[in-house]
């Protein structure tokens, strides 16, 4: 079992390489996938417990979804949101998603999230989407699961079952 | 690790220009059975398994984590699996709208469906029609059992006797006391994990050792305790001690592996039908299995009117073949085998085969279920994570309601039954918290093994106007004309339904478990993939189909030994009730066989 220690030192090398792009056919752009790669990291944040979405390269399992899909309505969706992003982006903030600081950024994907226990418009809908994909993505990886969830099971008891008896 | 790896038992060539003494269709829990019972009393049986011997061990991957699957267990692209939402807003054949070119049933939907796709059938190839129903069919060698959800309960005289209890229906030709040796056999035989509670309508089992109970889980047992009612570890259906006499399956060592995916156990620890029933009957000698084998009709001989063998088509060439034998036994499961007498139609049997009563395919019940409640252990928010989802199940509620005679509490007769868990997951509880950020983050963390959850299983009345029989027009791939459903929940369902709600509620209050949801919407019709009562047993030929031992009242060498031939479905899941019986029947077939009797 890999310590935490390990699991931290070896996360931290992976972050030092840039996210590998295999092959060349992927089907985000390298800017959409940069902005992906930066919303999934604001929703799931590396904190003091573990590192986030980036580390645990949540974007690139969502492209390769993507990339692979035969639904090309669900594709356009993505693609449409995203764009959607940096629009929403240009009108509260006069720039990108990307040129915006880290504040702006928050408050763009704050707007977006304000609908999300009764989205309406198609960006409250990308904001349920992206948010869904995301959790799914991270809390399915090493990083997800050993690391911020300290996950337990997934292993052979060969003694007493742990739990409590039922008295 | 312990675990035994003993290869299945090589295939006996299947000779079809012999006549065996009994060909058995289906390999599920019923078919395993009859072969196990039929073969250790001496009789040399061919089995025909619609679907293929799957290598299963490969096919589940129990231990694979998510991060190790490339699709973290999902769908390859172009695969689909069936929503509530279809199921809801569609009526059958499901396949039809939808623009995929694999369509499965919703348990394909769940976390790892991609580990069951060559379970499940294909709804594209097995269409159906008629009212609503999500029918979750699986064709390989083991029928459902290889996926199924391993909670084992014995029937009572409550079920069993439930018209003598309030009135409706009818009882069924058998009492608990004819059924408890073979209950027991089944127990020994497969082995059984539980704690002893002795409550009359829930008896208990001859159990091995329990699986635990969690913090979230023990504070409520405590609670309903006062309330005069029961929380109990799963009962289920998996050897956590062994059975030294079966080679093929290693003892359950709480990997949790079946509660992360639709089911299925790599080491056979929770039972399933080919290693627990059928490669020990084949290493006997006497059992001959062939697979991809789609029975279309049972035949007859027309001087006699004696069913003389099993027609099928090979689903790998088409060709259509007869199998021929002394003595034919149905274990198709409850829809499968009526649809089968349904199509047995010839000069004696009009109606189709040992269907003189006309009920073939009516009666039909099952357990409705979808209302319940989550509820938040404050106390836990925040601790240490802990493992606690090592385990086939987390708990059972028996049936609280309508215990005494006559009794119409919550405006329905009969009862459910509530199965539920606690504790941290491979994927935590709450993910569908508000926001984003840290504090979602953090949040999740937090609440992960906090939640506790649990659902009804509720008994739905038997009532001859809910019915399948054959469309006149639609056929499967194989040419073979499919199931037309009628059946619809009714009432007495729906009332259950708000009292299951409301009492899921009122026993997470009592224990001072947050309420944090309360479901109420009942799922389709079908949804508890506890299909039941197409073919029922009774005394009377004229309103029932088989005997007290599953034999056609019309066709003295023709049984139906599924879940088509209970009376009533009682709240209780019915796989253990369906072996019971099926040892009994199978005893009392090969008796009169040995006779010559049949």
């Amino acid at each position: 079992m890999i310590s935490r220690r390990e699991m931290i030192a070896a996360t931290a090398a992976a972050l030092a390489v840039p996210w590998q792009r295999v092959g060349s056919a992927r089907f985000l752009t390298p800017a959409e996938y940069a902005l992906l790669d930066e919303l999934t990291e604001l929703i799931i944040p590396a904190d003091a417990q573990s590192p986030g979405a980036r580390a645990a390269a949540v974007a690139g399992y969502i492209d390769a979804r993507l990339t692979e899909s035969l639904e090309p309505d669900w594709q356009g969706r993505w693609r449409a949101g995203l764009q959607g992003v940096d629009a929403l982006s240009q009108e509260l903030t006069g720039t990108p998603f990307l040129g915006a600081t880290p504040d702006q950024r928050r408050a763009v994907l704050t707007r977006m999230a304000a609908g999300e226990s009764d989205p309406k418009t198609p960006l409250e809908h990308f904001f349920k989407e992206l948010k869904w994909w995301t959790v799914f993505g991270y809390y399915t990886s090493k990083i997800g699961i050993h690391d911020d969830q300290q996950y337990k099971g997934n292993v052979y008891q060969t003694g007493e079952f742990a739990g409590f008896d039922a008295q | 690790m312990p675990v035994v790896k003993v290869a299945p038992p090589l295939d006996q060539d299947v000779d079809l220009s012999r006549t065996y003494d009994a060909v058995v269709v289906g390999s599920g829990a019923a078919g395993g059975m009859a072969a196990h019972v039929l073969t250790s009393q001496g009789m040399q049986v061919l089995m025909l398994e619609a679907g293929k011997k799957l290598p299963i061990e490969q096919e589940l991957r129990s231990m694979e984590w998510p991060y190790d699957h490339p699709r973290r267990g999902g769908h390859a692209p172009g695969a689909h699996a069936l929503s509530f939402n279809e199921y809801t807003i569609r009526q059958p054949p499901y396949a039809k709208a939808a623009a995929f070119r694999h369509v499965y049933s919703y348990v394909g939907g769940w976390s790892g469906g991609d580990y069951v796709k060559n379970i499940l059938v294909d709804e594209r190839d097995h269409p159906y029609t008629g009212t609503r129903y999500a029918w979750v069919r699986a064709r390989a060698l083991g029928g459902k059992t290889n996926i199924w959800g391993r909670l084992a309960l014995r029937l009572s005289d409550y079920d069993f006797k439930a018209k003598s209890h309030d009135g409706y229906g009818d009882d069924w030709p058998i009492s608990y006391a004819d059924l408890a040796p073979f209950y027991d056999k089944v127990d020994l035989y497969l082995g059984i994990s539980g704690v002893k509670e002795n409550l009359p309508h829930l008896p208990d089992s001859l159990f091995q050792r329990p699986t635990k109970l969690n913090v979230a889980e023990v504070k409520l047992r405590r609670s309903l305790a006062t309330m005069g009612r029961v929380l109990t570890p799963y009962r289920a259906g998996v050897t956590t001690d062994g059975v030294k006499h079966n080679k093929y399956r290693s003892k359950c060592f709480g990997r949790g592996a079946c509660g992360r995916r639709p089911g299925g156990c790599d080491i056979h620890a929770a039972f399933d039908s080919p290693t627990g029933l059928i490669y020990p009957a084949m290493d006997t000698g006497k059992l001959t299995l062939r697979t991809n084998s789609i029975a279309y009709e049972v035949l007859v001989d027309p001087n006699t009117g004696r069913a003389r063998g099993v027609a099928f088509v090979d689903s790998q060439n088409r060709r259509s073949y007869e199998a021929k034998a002394k003595v034919v036994v149905l274990a198709a499961s409850t829809l499968e085998s009526a649809r089968l007498l349904l199509l047995s139609k010839s000069r004696q049997y009009p109606n189709g085969i040992g269907n003189s009563s006309g009920h073939v395919g009516h009666n039909f019940c099952e357990h409705v279920m979808g209302p319940g409640a989550t509820g938040l252990v404050k106390e836990l928010v925040g601790q240490p994570h802990t493992l606690d989802d090592g385990r086939p199940g987390g708990f059972y509620i028996p049936r609280f309601r309508n215990l005494q005679a006559r009794q119409q509490e919550g405006g329905f007769i009969r009862g459910y039954g509530f199965e539920g868990g606690s504790g941290h997951s491979i994927f935590p509880a709450g993910v569908d918290a508000p926001g984003f950020g840290a504090g979602f983050k953090k949040t999740v963390r937090d609440h992960a093994g906090a939640f506790i959850s649990m659902g009804g299983f509720g008994e739905v009345l038997p009532r001859y106007e809910n019915a399948v029989d054959l469309d006149p027009e639609v056929k499967d791939r194989w040419g073979i004309p499919v199931l037309r459903f009628h059946y619809q929940f009714g009432d007495n369902e729906r009332k259950m339904c708000e009292d299951m709600a409301a009492t899921a509620r009122e026993m997470f209050e009592s224990a001072g478990i947050e309420v944090v949801g309360v479901d109420s919407t009942i799922l389709t019709e079908g949804w508890s993939i506890h299909e039941l009562g197409t073919a029922r047993m009774g005394s009377d030929r004229r309103t029932s189909v088989l005997n007290q031992f599953q034999q056609s009242h019309d066709v003295r060498n023709l049984f139906v030994v599924d879940g088509s031939s209970h009376v009533s479905a009682s709240c209780q899941n019915p796989t253990w009730t369906i072996m019971a019986l099926a040892w009994r029947s199978c005893e009392y077939l090969a008796d009169e066989f040995r006779k010559g009797a049949l």
